[in-house]
């Protein structure tokens, strides 16, 4: 399979800080690949720096094959790139930013037609044509910047954050949208701060401090980074969560919600046995314990706490 | 170079234009102010001056005078003045622009073809306008004299050989039509204005919109957005252009003496120089309000203070004038001034059209070459 996207210890400097580090990771044409991370973790400047909007400090980037940076205009046809923030006109209506889009991607006038009825039925966006793009709420101009950046349906997209700040309907649409443009052969490459996304996707890749902390498919994230979960339901929540941060068979605890979810080194069978027992030593009052799937959350906790706290990391392993 | 992409950002960037109040305002209600300019400038061309007179001699002769200022339109009589404080007090009322004192002996003096002494004294605290009026009354007197002579000489039997020698006062100005020298200084300042004002935001602004992200993006080439950008405020500077020729030969009748092709290619020439140094500084600045102060330091300003609008060149210290060759304008204000006035042509004009070609080939490529597709 060919790689849509290479990525070679790339790293980029702001100054003193490095909000790129020594990243590494590939993608391979036809996937949807989740680039996550909390916010300030890498994922913009990353992307940017793929769409050859910024020069990598060192390191190497190739999309289809050509370097971002010295054949940043041979690939910006091959690409759609949707901005985390919203970047077209607002003085413009919907369908002049989208003829807009036609004309600087050189869209045939007709085609244009055609493929904006199309988009405009499958992104809902029929109604609102004729809007000032400053007169949409931020779902409708999220569809609006997907809308655009399809529009002359490159085989790669760049998605930088599509569902932040949308309404849940539009998420799941959203979602249902890239689906849909996978199974058309266009690989996606979409960042998300919101870690449930990420069972959307078919491979994955976590950003933590401008470092890449763990890359692989979702399932692969949730069985070979974490061992063993446990959920601990209890009121109040706070003495279970001390009790547990103190014992040595618990590798991290953290809220999850009202309730604590604890990772163990143990084996399943007799973890939640191991829990309530710690539990009953310390005195702590506990309404049920239960072993649960790791959610991608904990993944990302899980990680980022033993990347925070290097030496620790270091012994766990 | 690709016409399509070109031509989108050329359509978006006008209606970019149309559906902003600031633009709109450059573009329709600066060059109305522009002809109430014009308007304020034909007031300097005074009609119905008012003026006032001491006339201590009192005989067929200086009455005569007097008519024959009054007769020529450009002055009305307001006052006679019979005693000699009035004349100040009159002055600092305002109620009178000069006071003409015709001496005692004016009739003695010509019959005897001797210089005459005809005192007028002006209020200086509006130079232009004082100006202006020490012009008008000079040419009025030199017709009276003038005529004056030809008829005593006629009334002697003499032939006119050894007549009185009338020379003109005010040059390259004959009819003392002060709007032929301020139309073409506005004209430059117009095209400095809205030139530089229009583009010195329209980079800038999209970095703040955050859509110059998308546009770095796209496939469109530098040149392509940057001529996209700017081709609708040369059509827009341009028609202004016309605009305020139009207006200046229909309304006030002053039309170029010289080759009006070449004013016409000058003023494009000019409009390209200062529509680069807008887009310029919008390239390198990083917010719309300094784009716009820069370009207005950097432009307008010198205009006004170096390039002689104001005041002459000649008049100014000989630094100022070693600089005002580094300004467009200067150039193009000499040129058009001298196509407005003299009637020059191209054999006279070519360094300064010459300069003015460099100056444009030199900040469109300096602006070229500053515009990256970089965030
Ligand atoms: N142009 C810039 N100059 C300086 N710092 C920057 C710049 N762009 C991003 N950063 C910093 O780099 C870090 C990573 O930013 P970003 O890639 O946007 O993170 P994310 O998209 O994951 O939220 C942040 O701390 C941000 O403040
Ligand atoms: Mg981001």
């Amino acid at each position: 399979m060919d790689l849509a996207v290479e990525v070679e210890n790339l790293t980029k400097r702001f100054g003193d800080f490095v909000a790129v580090n020594e990243v590494s990771f590939s993608v391979a044409e036809g996937e949807v690949f989740g680039f996550l991370g909390p916010n300030g973790s890498g994922k913009s400047t990353t992307i940017r720096i793929l769409c050859g909007l910024l020069s990598p400090s060192s390191g190497h980037a190739r999309v289809a094959g050509l370097d971002v940076w010295r054949d940043a205009e041979r690939i910006r046809q091959r690409i759609g790139y949707m901005p985390q923030f919203f970047s077209l006109y607002d003085d413009l209506t919907v369908a002049e930013n989208i003829e807009f889009y036609a004309g600087l991607y050189q869209v045939p006038p007709a085609l244009a037609l055609a493929r904006q009825s199309e988009l405009a039925e499958v992104l809902e966006l029929g109604p609102v044509l004729d809007r000032l793009a400053r007169t949409l709420s931020t779902g409708w101009r999220q569809r609006l910047a997907l809308a655009t950046s399809i529009l002359h349906r490159p085989p790669l997209l760049f998605l930088d954050e599509p569902t932040s700040g949308v309404d849940p309907l539009t998420r799941r649409l959203f979602w249902e949208v890239i689906g849909d443009l996978a199974h058309e052969g266009i690989t996606v490459f979409v960042t998300t701060h919101v870690m449930d996304e990420a069972e959307h996707c078919t491979r994955l890749a976590m950003m933590h401090y401008g470092r890449l902390i763990a890359e692989g498919t979702p399932e692969e994230m949730r069985t070979e980074h974490v061992q063993t979960m446990v959920e601990v339901q209890a009121h109040p929540i706070w003495p279970v969560l001390q009790a547990l941060e103190k014992a040595p068979e618990v590798v991290e605890v953290a809220l999850f919600g009202d309730a604590v979810h604890a990772e163990l080194r143990c084996d399943l069978n007799d973890a939640e046995a191991r829990v309530e027992r710690k539990l009953q030593t310390a005195g702590v009052a506990y309404e049920r314990v239960v072993a649960v799937t790791p959610s991608m959350e904990d993944v990302f906790v899980s990680l980022a706490r033993r990347w925070e706290r290097p030496t620790a990391a270091g012994a766990d392993r | 170079m690709n016409y399509r992409r070109l031509l989108a950002v050329a359509r978006t960037e006008s209606i970019h234009n149309l559906r902003d109040v600031r633009s709109l305002f450059v573009i329709v209600v600066l060059p109305v102010v522009l002809l109430l300019l014009y308007g304020y400038g034909i007031n300097y061309d005074l009609r119905n001056v008012p003026f006032a007179v001491q006339d201590l001699e009192r005989t067929e002769l200086s009455r005569s005078l007097i008519q024959h200022l009054v007769s020529s339109g450009y002055f009305q009589l307001r006052q006679v003045i019979h005693d000699q404080r009035q004349i100040a007090e009159s002055l600092d009322r305002a109620a009178v622009v000069f006071v003409l004192v015709i001496p005692p002996d004016m009739g003695r003096r010509l019959g005897a073809g001797r210089p005459a002494k005809v005192q007028v004294l002006v209020d200086g605290a509006d130079t232009t306008r004082a100006s202006v009026a020490v012009g008008y009354i000079e040419g009025a007197l030199l017709a009276f004299s003038g005529k004056l002579g030809a008829e005593y000489l006629a009334r002697q039997g003499l032939s006119a050989a050894g007549g009185l020698d009338v020379r003109p006062v005010v040059l390259y100005n004959a009819d003392l039509k002060s709007v032929r020298f301020i139309v073409p200084g506005l004209m430059a300042i117009l095209l400095t204005l809205l030139s530089g004002l229009l583009t010195s935001t329209c980079i800038v602004r999209e970095r703040e919109w955050g859509s110059f992200e998308t546009l770095v993006t796209s496939p469109a080439l530098p040149p392509e957005i940057l001529i996209g950008k700017i081709l609708p405020y040369v059509v827009i500077a341009f028609a202004d252009t016309l605009l305020s020729i139009g207006a200046g030969a229909l309304i006030f009748g002053v039309v170029p003496v010289g080759s009006r092709l070449l004013l016409l290619f000058t003023s494009f020439l000019y409009l390209l120089a200062s529509l680069a140094i807008g887009i310029f500084f919008s390239t390198i600045m990083r917010t719309q309000r300094l784009a716009i102060l820069t370009t207005t330091l950097v432009t307008l300003v010198p205009t006004i203070q170096l390039s002689g609008f104001a005041f002459p060149i000649r008049s100014q210290p000989l630094v100022l004038q070693v600089i005002s060759n580094f300004i467009p304008a200067t150039h193009y204000l000499i040129i058009i001034r001298s196509l407005y006035l003299k009637g020059a042509d191209l054999l006279v004009l070519w360094p300064r059209v010459l300069a003015l070609l460099v100056f444009t080939v030199v900040l469109v490529t300096v602006a070229a070459r500053r515009f990256r597709k970089q965030l």
